[in-house]
Order: C-alpha cells, then structure tokens, then sequence
C-alpha cells in the first residue's frame, strides 16, 4: 500500500489509558491469562 | 516539566511559525525520493510531506499547519503525562547477585557475579508482599504491577523465584529474563503452564560468534543449550529473545533474524551494547557501523514478512515507531526523557535495595534505600533516584537542538553517567537513534510499519489527527 500520491501524511494517536497509562514491559512480562 | 506555551505573550503573539513565540516547525531529510519531515521537537508533532509540496504544506491557512496549531496545545499535554505524570507499575527484581555465566559486556559488576549473595524463598516472598501492599495504595484497582526477574542469573535462585511466582500468581504479571541455561524441562513447564513471559538471550546463529561474547565463567560454549531451550520454547506467545549487538555480532544480524524467524521467535531485541563497564565499552561498535547492519536486519524482518505471513517484531525499533504514530502508546521506557527509570519502574536489586533501573545495581550512588529497611516512597523521592529521574532532553547538547529528541530521549542516563561522566551528557548511540527514526519515518512514508510492529499494538488508542492531503 504506497502512499506516493499522498501530499501529506501525518496521523497520531493517544493511548486512551488513565493513571500509569502504560504497560512498561508488555513484550517481556506474561500476557494476561 | 510544563511545555505549555504560558509565557512572554507580551513579545510576540505566536503567529507565525520559527519566530516569536510561535512553534518552531524543523525540516528533516529523512532519506526518501519523495517525502520530507516537518516537525515540531517540543510537541513530537511531524508530518511527511511531497517535496514539492513543502512551501505551500508551510504556508499558514493549509489544513496540515491549521491543524498543528490546533493539536499543539493536547499534544504538549500529552507530552507532559508521558514525561512526568506517570507512576511506576513494574519492577525488575533481582533474586540473585550471582551469574553461572560471566559475559563480557554485563552491567552487574564481577564480584558481585561471583560473590554476591542470593533471596531465600521466605525473603523474596516477603519482597513481593512489601510491593504488592505498594502496588496496592498507588495503582488503579485494574491494574496488575509486572515483576520481571532480572539478573544476573535469575534462575540460579530457581527455588525463590518460583516460590514467588506461586505465592503471587494473581497478583503480578511477571516475567523471566534468562540466559536459558538453567531452563530444564521442569522449569519450562512451570513457567509456560503459568502464562510466565520468558525472554532468552542470544547474540548469534552459531557458536563461533555466539561465544565471542557469552560464555560461562571457564570460557565454555552455552550455545547449544540455549539453542535447545529455544526449540522448546517456540511459539510460546510469551518468549522473546534479546541479542545484545556488538562489534562482535553486528556483521551477523540479518542472519540472526532469520535465525531467530526460524526458530518461531515472535519478538526479539537488538539491544545496543549498554557501555556502563569497560567490558562493554571495548567492544562497542561505531554509530555508523552499527546501524548499517542494524538497518539491514530491519530490511530483513520485512523480507520475511512478506515471503511467509509471519512477523518477527524487533521490539526496541517497534518502540520507536510507536513512539512516533502514538507517542503515549510506547511500552519500553528508554526512549524518552526522564526515561522510565525510578517513574515507570524501579529495580530491587538481591540485597532488597532499591535502585532507578537494573543499570544502576552496583553503583551504590544510586542506591535509594531498601525495600526492608525504608520505603519505597522514600526512595522514589530520594535524591539518588531525582538523578535519573530529573534527566531531561531539554538540558542535554546536542539533544536540546534535536529534532527527534522525543523519539530518542538520549538513553541511557547510566551509560552518560559511567561513560560520558556526567547526567547531562548524552548517550552512547545517538547515531543509531538517528538512523532507526528515518527508517522508521520511510517505512511510514511506503506504508510498511504495520509489518514491524506487534499486532494489536494501537489496541486502546484513539486518532487525534490523520491527514493526508493539503
């Protein structure tokens, strides 16, 4: 999917989260059961 | 923290762009035929534009520029939490000094690898009761804190660790980082059945270059064990493996990910050598050299992408991608600054003391009291953990005048410290940053980063802007 016949790209999305927001290590830490 | 534009209104009314008060937009070339970057630093606001569209994207009353104006003030606020709002919710915990393994680059100094001391099951549970209570005051009621163990070794305190993990199953996420080597049947089937997140760590796809680098304390090969406990473990949907890249590997990383593609990896590291210890420094490679093979590797996961379906996420470059289409969506906290060192996390290292992140284990400086002895509070607000936590981009040459510097944070702060002699120096891989942000913005540009980055991963984001056209 080429975006060559786009004049501009720019898009930018906010985690909707509270408080901490963030899962620090999801990659390493197991996911949940 | 505040970047919020609140003062000098007076002098100008920031109207215009790059003057005044007005933002200042900097143009990047991130090497592509057809596209140019316009960003703001401050806000981590950018934009691809066609060249030959760039003086009229510019031009105040197009819709790219109206809706930066518009955006500037939530993003700023964005940037604000991202940077000081947030608490911490995980903690490398270290149950042991003590390594069977004496890698030439690690962090944890020799003699406490050799001599250390290591948690009794009784005292690494009591550890754990003494985080969950924390944990329990300060995180929303949904919200389950992580504990990776960490090391040195973490399985050579095997009796401990598990102990934990079955005292607290409900009430951590908790994962394993291992050098595989003390990993027999008996423990892969304990941590698997448990759901446990179990990240290995390799450098190379053959002994010969494996060895270079990881080694037990007699110079002998692990190679082949760790490659065994790879079988075993494949498609396991919590494994991950790290390579740490050095002067050593970096020429073998592309046949690394295929290595690690074959094996059934689904996400891996290509860790930049951490330069804390003159081990590490001597094998560093060049910025230039490392992230020409790093890059190549990059190509590499997308080729094989592409020829079978399956993705093999690089996840420190998947970070940065993220950090740029969802800055607050990012899930490793090295890239930005503060970085999540004694904010997002803290580490306890095997004495129960407390420390910023598992880089400063060793270095007593930075030591912010013990788990048993004090509290955490107190040691989230001590002035060993300020150090870290007060490392802003903001005051750091070059980084202050960097276009990316929010997609970079200028990691690590224990590597300025140690290896550049001081908090406000900068890293040891800015050259990597550089090049890893301009491949992530081309793959943007062609509409290819779905295919570096883990499935799911805006799971919970919602679209504050999508342009795409002036």
């Amino acid at each position: 999917m080429k975006n060559k016949m786009k004049a501009v790209i720019a898009f930018r999305k906010i985690c909707k989260a509270k408080g901490t927001g963030l899962s620090h290590y999801i990659l390493m830490a197991g996911k949940e059961k | 923290m505040k970047q919020t534009s609140k003062s000098s209104s007076k002098a100008s009314s920031g109207a215009h762009l790059n003057t005044g008060n007005g933002p200042t937009i900097m143009p990047v070339d991130i090497g592509h035929s057809t596209y140019f970057g316009l960003m703001d630093p401050d806000s981590a606001f950018w934009s691809l534009v066609a060249k030959v569209k760039l003086s009229e994207a510019l031009a105040g009353g197009q819709e790219l520029m109206k809706t930066f104006r518009l955006g500037r003030s939530r993003f700023l606020a964005e940037m604000d939490t991202l940077r000081g709002g947030l608490i911490p919710s995980a903690v490398y915990f270290n149950p042991t000094d003590l390594c069977n393994l004496n890698c030439s680059y690690c962090y944890i100094p020799e003699t406490m690898r050799k001599g250390g001391v290591s948690m009794t099951p009784q005292q690494l549970v009591d550890a754990l009761g003494i985080l969950k209570e924390h944990f329990a005051r300060t995180l929303p009621k949904r919200t389950k804190p992580q504990i990776v163990f960490h090391g040195a070794e973490p399985m050579v305190a095997r009796e401990a660790v598990f102990s934990g993990i079955e005292a607290f199953a409900n009430d951590f996420r908790f994962g394993v980082q291992t050098n595989g080597t003390l990993l027999d049947d008996e423990a892969v089937e304990f941590l698997t059945s448990r759901g446990i997140g179990i990240g290995l760590s390799l450098d190379a796809h053959v002994d010969r270059i494996a060895t270079r680098t990881r080694t037990r304390w007699d110079g002998s090969s692990i190679f082949d064990l760790v490659t065994t406990v790879m079988r075993k473990l494949r498609d396991y949907p919590s494994f991950n493996v790290i390579a740490t890249v050095t002067r050593e590997n970096m020429r073998c990383l592309s046949a690394l990910v295929d290595f690690f593609h074959e094996h059934g990896v689904g996400v891996c590291m290509l860790n930049p050598v951490r330069c804390t210890r003159q081990g590490a420094r001597d094998i560093r490679p060049a910025d230039h050299e490392i992230a020409r093979y790093y890059l190549k590797a990059l190509d590499r996961t997308y080729e094989l992408f592409l020829r079978t379906g399956r993705k093999l996420v690089v996840a420190n470059f998947a970070n940065v991608l993220v950090s740029i289409m969802a800055p607050s969506a990012r899930r490793l906290m090295c890239d930005i600054s503060p970085c999540g060192g004694g904010r997002c996390f803290f580490a306890v290292s095997a004495s129960e003391d407390l420390f910023p992140c598992s880089e400063f284990v060793g270095v007593q400086d930075f030591c912010g009291g013990n788990l048993f002895t004090g509290s955490i509070e107190g040691a989230l607000s001590s002035q060993a953990f300020k150090k870290v936590t007060s490392r802003r981009v903001e005051d750091i040459d070059p980084c202050k005048r960097c276009a990316i510097r929010h997609f970079c944070g200028s990691p690590c702060p224990a590597e300025a410290h140690e290896m550049n002699g001081g908090m406000n120096q900068p890293g040891a891989f800015c050259g990597l940053y550089e090049e890893q942000v301009r491949y992530a913005l081309r793959s943007i540009a062609d509409g290819r980063h779905d295919a570096y980055l883990w499935d799911g991963w805006d799971k919970g984001t919602e679209t504050l802007i999508d342009i795409t056209s002036l």
